[in-house]
């Protein structure tokens, strides 16, 4: 064979950027060890500047936040720094519940404190350090592009000079932060600090992985969710270099993964039978559907007595909803490189859930925290379904069997569609009863459906409350009064997961879609019925201002099969509202025009939201109107793309985005720019059609 | 059975099955990395690269269909990320997660060679073949634009 190998190939044949800590020679040094001055914040011998984040980039655009965050802080220039991911969870990378995830939207507004603060300590003591040596008050002294700088006497210290010192003095408790009226790159739309590698081919993905000596695995896992493995015959795939079981099936290794899938796919395999063989959706629906009408369900939130007084009122509405199960299809499938030995395991992930990776090692190798390492790659995207370990163990598994070396695991989209791990199918009966005075006098929301957060072992679920079934609609601010969340349990065959925007999505649908419904009863306008309501709240009348002056609410539309609907979600600590124009076309909805408002208080970068709520849009446009999966004989019905149409660029609307601040609390970004979507586009099918869809996607209703 | 083609200008053997997907030839024989997988099916367009100038789905295409062509991937693009195309990207600051940016750019490469100025239809009819998830389409569009204006101002 004749291979030419490029430099970048080169460079990642041998060890990639992500995998090897990354230091910079042929500078003059002071000293030739990098300085770990915080738990996030590293000083390399030439000065660059390494933070060590707890939180993946998966596309949201986090990295390039913690990295103004700390530009600004230290005072060094954002192209001097760079951002790895922590190798092995721990305090200083976990989040409030104990878990180091890169979930739940938290990746700057959790982290823009701890960040600020560690780069405020390391400024402090690289200050100390250079007052010393010149034997100067440290007051006298300030921080410019990478140096301490004496401005009385013009004298100038690179930081790279001062790291030696500086890694030996105390880290300050409360250090002082610089002025706002300093920072160059926090609220201002910097560009990304991953382009350059994502445009030419270069940045890393798990996918991309190469180790020394390294083979490739493909899996064949049970097509019935949850079924266990009856039997493997091995010789039925000649040639591969082992057959591995794994829970739900088999890792076949081979010397290329082309190879290995051939072999997979062509592997004697039989599966033992579950109790929902036969299962299909249609059952699922049924089973759910008459959990709406049971009488009583655990209450999640129960404030005065709803349900007598809706039984009591003259003007009750009611509707019922339902959502499917949806997958995240990431553009970069499943997959992880592990190399095992019996003192020691290191897996190449592109992981968004490393204690839940941390735990699935330690239960397949039996090592402790300390001999495990997550070297943590860029994310082909993750929308949540990146947060579990089940790659690590077949990965681990298949090491193992191949004596220690490394292996690298890589699922098929086929794989990816159809193993489960999916938004939560749900049902939703609301009903409200409306006062004299037009408003919402009690309401009550009954969901059926699987409970997800049941299905991990970190979530404690308090009073019934689960943040992962109950966002939303356990803090809607439509009622004050009475008003009762409960939820009637139904267990379902296949792994529940998060998803952008898990629960808050679904029951945004359910709420804002019914909203519409009963100030349709109220005979009020819908925009100003929500504003009736929500006059108390200033980030929702802010956002809800904004759509309906940009969109120009109210004014003629095009033509007769148009129509204008809007839904306002608060979600992950923001408010964002959105106003959606769609044409009917052939009886199916197209979506012309999206406006959106949104405020997370401060915008660290203002262009990463922009295009995280652009995103958002485009995102939940294809559940919204077509995507789903379906279950027939206990296994999903879709596979692949051509079965699970996201959008593509022709089909998508003109999106109008309004970043509004009014001065809340900093809130999260990647996900609350999506649940209001669907239930605009379907408060707009109503207002075109005079026709409610309640059940999505919108397209098939 | 080998396979000879020109990759990137520059010859390249590979000895693989010659029924092998041309995409897999490139990421694990050859070590070029840049061309992904998404789906195997020549649905979501990850995988593209120019054959003979002409975007092709690498993923469905075996390697003994290149013999004797010439494939050029994203790291044969340029040698510092100044083609016209990867500037445009870079000033509209396009990717996200960046998985299917391989893809997008060599399809638009293709375009633009093809069509040096295209209206928003050419962009739709060349561009519909590659899926991103993360929804950076209006800025892959912005930045088709601006390529075509970089070109035209030479």
């Amino acid at each position: 064979m004749t291979v030419t190998l490029n430099r970048r190939s080169f460079l990642a044949a041998t060890g990639a950027a992500l995998v090897i800590p990354f230091t910079v020679s042929g500078v003059a040094k002071a000293t030739a060890n990098p300085a770990t001055l915080t738990a996030y914040l590293r000083i390399e011998p030439d000065g660059a500047v390494t933070i060590i984040s707890p939180v993946s980039e998966m596309g949201q655009g986090t990295h390039t936040g913690h990295a103004a965050i700390i530009a600004d802080e230290l005072g060094v220039d954002i192209a001097h720094v760079r951002v790895t991911v922590a190798q092995q969870p721990g305090p200083a990378y976990r989040l409030r519940f104990g878990q180091m995830r890169s979930v739940g939207s938290f990746g700057i507004r959790a982290w823009i404190d701890p960040l600020r603060k560690s780069a405020a300590q390391a400024r402090t003591v690289l200050t100390e350090a250079a007052a010393e040596q010149w034997g100067v008050d440290k007051a006298a002294l300030t921080v410019e592009n990478g140096a301490v700088v004496h401005a009385a006497s013009g004298r100038r210290l690179p930081f790279e000079r001062l790291i030696e010192d500086a890694a030996k003095r105390p880290l300050p408790e409360e250090p002082t932060l610089r002025a706002a009226d300093t920072r160059r790159y926090v609220g201002k739309a910097v560009s990304r600090i991953d382009t350059a590698a994502k445009i030419d081919g270069s940045a890393e993905y798990g996918i991309d992985v190469k180790l020394p000596n390294m083979l490739h695995g493909a899996v064949r896992l049970s097509p019935v969710f949850g079924a266990e493995v009856d039997s493997i015959d091995p010789a039925s795939a000649p040639g591969a270099v082992a057959v591995a079981q794994v829970p739900g099936g088999a890792v076949v290794v081979a010397e290329s993964w082309w190879k290995a899938k051939q072999l997979a796919d062509g592997l004697s395999i039989r599966w033992k039978p579950t109790p929902h063989d036969k299962m299909s959706s249609a059952d699922l629906s049924k089973a759910m559907r008459a959990g709406l009408g049971v009488v009583s369900a655990p209450a999640a939130v129960s404030r005065g007595d709803a349900v007598a007084r809706l039984n009591a009122a003259d003007r009750v509405v009611e509707a019922d909803y339902e959502v499917p199960f949806l997958t995240h299809v990431s553009m970069e499938p499943i997959t992880c490189a592990a190399q095992v030995s019996d003192s020691r395991c290191d897996v190449w992930m592109s992981t968004q859930g490393h204690d839940v990776v941390l735990d699935a090692l330690k239960k397949a190798t039996g090592l402790a925290g300390e001999s495990i390492y997550i070297h943590t790659t860029y994310l082909g995207g993750g929308f949540g379904r990146k947060t579990h370990g089940e790659v690590a163990e077949q990965a681990v598994i298949a090491s193992r069997a191949v004596g220690g070396r490394p292996v690298k695991v890589v699922w098929s989209r086929e794989d990816d569609v159809q193993q489960g791990q999916y938004r939560p199918v749900m049902t939703a009966r609301m009903r409200a009863s409306l006062g004299s005075n037009g408003r919402i006098a009690a309401m009550h929301a009954r969901l059926s459906g699987p409970m997800m957060g049941k299905e991990y072992e970190h979530v404690t679920i308090r009073d019934n409350f689960d943040f992962f079934s109950h966002a939303v609609l356990g803090n809607q601010r439509y009622v004050a009064g009475d008003y009762r969340l409960d939820h009637h349990e139904v267990d379902v065959p296949p792994s529940t997961c998060p998803w952008r925007a898990v629960s808050s999505s679904q029951n945004g649908f359910f709420l804002e879609a019914f909203i519409d419904e009963v100030a349709q009863a109220a005979g009020q306008d819908p925009l100003a019925f929500r504003k009736a309501h929500l006059a108390d709240h200033k980030s929702h009348m802010a956002v809800l201002e904004a759509v309906e002056r940009r969109s120009g609410w109210g004014s003629p539309l095009p033509g007769p099969n148009w129509g204008r609907g809007v839904a306002i979600v608060e979600s992950y600590g923001s408010r964002c509202a959105q106003v959606a124009e769609v044409e009917m076309v052939d009886g199916n909805p197209v979506v012309r025009r999206v406006f959106v408002a949104f405020d997370c208080g401060e915008a660290v970068n203002p262009g990463q939201v922009e295009a995280q709520m652009t995103g958002s849009v485009i995102d939940a446009l294809g559940p919204a109107l077509r995507c789903q999966i379906t279950l027939k004989d206990g296994r999903s019905e879709q596979s692949n793309f051509d079965g699970y149409p996201i959008l593509r660029i022709d089909e998508v609307p003109e999106i109008d985005v309004e970043i509004v601040n009014t001065g809340a609390p900093i809130g999260g970004v990647g996900e609350p720019g999506l649940p209001p979507t669907a239930p605009a586009v379907a408060n707009a099918i109503f207002a075109a059609t005079g026709k409610r869809r309640r059940k999505m996607p919108l397209e098939t209703a | 059975m080998a396979t000879n083609f020109r990759l990137n200008d520059t010859a390249v053997t590979s000895t693989v099955d010659d029924d092998t997907p041309l995409l897999w030839v490139l990421r694990d024989e050859l070590g070029l990395t840049g061309t992904k997988y998404g789906c195997g099916i020549a649905q979501c367009g990850a995988c593209t690269v120019l054959v003979d100038g002409a975007p092709a789905p690498s993923c469905s295409l075996p390697v003994n269909a290149v013999a004797g062509q010439t494939v050029q991937t994203i790291e044969g693009l340029s040698e510092n990320r100044n083609h016209p195309v990867q500037l445009a990207w870079a000033e509209v600051d396009v990717p996200q997660c960046g998985y299917c940016q391989s893809g997008q750019i060599m399809t638009a490469v293709a375009l633009l060679a093809d069509t040096p100025q295209p209206s928003d239809e050419d962009i739709d009819a060349a561009m519909s073949g590659v899926l991103c998830r993360c929804g950076t389409y209006p800025r892959i569009r912005a930045a088709i634009k601006r390529a075509a204006a970089l070109s035209r101002e030479g």
